[in-house]
């Protein structure tokens, strides 16, 4: 059976479909002579060499359409789950895509954050239809939404709050150019970039929002070129302060002793070969220290954690170390993505996207979700169990200096927070495979396989 | 502050109507953007202009360099 995949639908030259539980991107015959020239000029091979482009085969057509393309598979992420690194690097592969482009007679004809994904440690275009013949004297009809998917949300994450790149989970066109321009501090005013692509552009808008009048606007390809080169010089000056959060150091500030990481390490690795996953979902990976034990193991990682600065650790060191296989993604496991957009299917839920991975990591997580956020130890059970078939998760009873720290300023309401009910409510989901002591510290580490019904 | 200089962006808004080549293209409710493309563009050119002009230069000393 072949079904649209719920966020194709916007585009008439080609969509999306899912048969047999592969990808598919149908090219309809409006889209012919675009095509041919992606594949003919020499475009597609270049931006393919270059890892830019997700690579596609084309197969038999099981639709009445031009071509059916099967494209490279990729675990698909959200610009909201992005750190402050990865929106500006996918933004700066846009840009990138569009010169290159320009180069072959070519030009994006959207600029969506959503056409990048990360794939093998690196962003990379999987929009194979967004290329449109590039007429001369044409502006670049992407530009406002590359301002409101890609340069207003880095701006506002780097002048105010890396957070409010959660604002594009409920604008899923991009962050308004108005709403980002109130956002900005005045200062931001004198940024000459900032000025123009923001502020002026948002004003242009209102300004110009009742006009429908034809008018004459010529845009050679030198003054395209002029413009990508100053977005790109204003995407590359856009930078995050440098800050240090409660979670940040977390490693280097662990309560116990050297010895013990090292056989929590030794601990989850044992337990890890066990099941050798081919898929992993770290919650709380912090800077991705524990993922990184599955990197030789399994092919993909996606490594989530509530703290922006510890996902852009993770991310800077995913480049540094070249990993292909970890993907860094920021996500609050009390208020995951959810499934938004045209009748609340167009970008599916982080649950939806990771269920059934084959091992989930839960490492020094579930007192911060049992007693920082009140969320019983059935419930956190359950979350887990709907993410993946294996659990590798770690017990830290109230004698442990960081519960008592969460403890210190609130009174003590959780009488049930014992090792005991900890065992009997994920027991109700999984079966303890096995179980080790940290030597010299109050915690526990379980091998737990889910119940299946 | 913003209307303030929005009232006095006229100046950078003049361009617009000196383009010297002209193409037809219908303007939807993002007529704003293309304008202001258009004028960043317009503008972007000069310094673009003088960048590949730097660069012609450099890599000009640099082949003279390497002939020496």
């Amino acid at each position: 059976m072949t079904t649209f995949h719920t966020a194709s639908f916007k585009d008439r030259d080609a969509q999306v479909v899912i048969k047999n539980n592969e990808v598919y991107r149908l090219i309809y015959d409006s889209y012919k002579e675009p095509y041919e020239k992606l594949m003919q000029s020499g475009l597609y091979e270049m931006l393919i060499s270059k890892k830019m482009l997700i690579p596609h085969i084309e197969t038999e057509n099981f639709e009445p359409v031009y071509k059916t393309l099967k494209p490279q598979k990729v675990f698909v992420s959200y610009p909201y789950e992005w750190c402050f690194s990865e929106l500006k690097d996918a933004a700066l592969l846009t840009l990138e895509i569009q010169k290159l482009a320009l180069e072959y007679g070519m030009s994006l004809k959207d600029a969506n954050a959503y056409n990048v994904q990360f794939f093998e440690g690196k962003p990379i275009f999987i929009d194979t239809s967004s290329f449109e013949i590039y007429e001369e004297t044409k502006p670049w009809c992407a530009y406002r939404q590359f301002c409101m998917q890609f340069l207003a949300p880095l701006a506002v994450m780097a002048y105010k709050d890396e957070r409010l790149v959660s604002l594009l989970e409920t604008n899923l066109d991009g962050l308004p150019l108005d709403i980002a321009s109130k956002l900005l501090p005045k200062s931001s005013w004198l940024n000459l970039k900032l000025l123009s692509h923001v502020h002026l552009h948002a004003l242009a808008q209102k300004n110009y929002s009742g006009c429908h009048k034809k008018i004459e606007v010529k845009f050679s390809k030198f003054q395209m070129e002029a413009l990508l080169n100053d977005l790109t010089e204003c995407i590359k000056n856009i930078k995050l302060p440098k800050s240090k959060t409660e979670w940040g150091n977390y490693y280097n500030e662990t309560n116990y002793s050297d010895e013990s990481f090292e056989q929590k390490r030794k601990i989850v690795n044992v337990f890890g070969e066990k099941i050798n996953p081919e898929t992993v979902v770290d919650f709380g990976a912090n800077n991705g220290a524990f993922s990184r034990l599955f990197k030789e193991k399994s092919k993909l990682i996606v490594s989530a954690d509530i703290d922006f600065s510890a996902v852009e650790q993770n991310y800077a060191i995913t480049k540094k170390e070249k990993e292909t296989n970890i993907l860094p993604l920021v996500l609050d496991l009390c208020n995951p993505s959810a499934s938004v957009g045209w009748a609340n299917e167009e970008r599916s839920s982080f649950f939806e996207r990771i269920k059934d991975s084959e091992l989930v990591l839960a490492l020094a997580l579930v007192h911060h979700l049992a007693i920082g956020r009140n969320v019983p130890f059935s419930k956190i059970a359950k979350l887990f169990s709907s993410a993946g078939k294996n659990l590798i998760v770690e017990y830290v009873d109230k004698k442990d200096s960081q519960v008592e720290k969460l403890l210190s300023n609130r009174k003590d309401i959780f009488d049930d927070y014992s090792i005991e009910n900890f065992e009997k409510s994920f027991g109700g989901f999984f079966d303890i495979v096995e179980k080790r002591h940290i030597d010299n510290t109050f915690r526990t580490i379980y091998l737990m396989r889910r119940k299946e019904k | 502050m913003s209307k303030n200089i929005f009232k006095y962006s006229f100046i950078f808004f003049i361009p617009i109507f000196l383009l010297p080549q002209q193409a037809f293209a219908y303007l939807d409710p993002g007529t704003g953007s293309m304008i202001i493309q258009t004028l960043i563009a317009v503008f972007g050119s000069i310094g673009y202009a003088g960048i590949l002009f730097r660069k012609k230069i450099k890599s000009f000393f640099e082949r003279f360099r390497k002939t020496k």
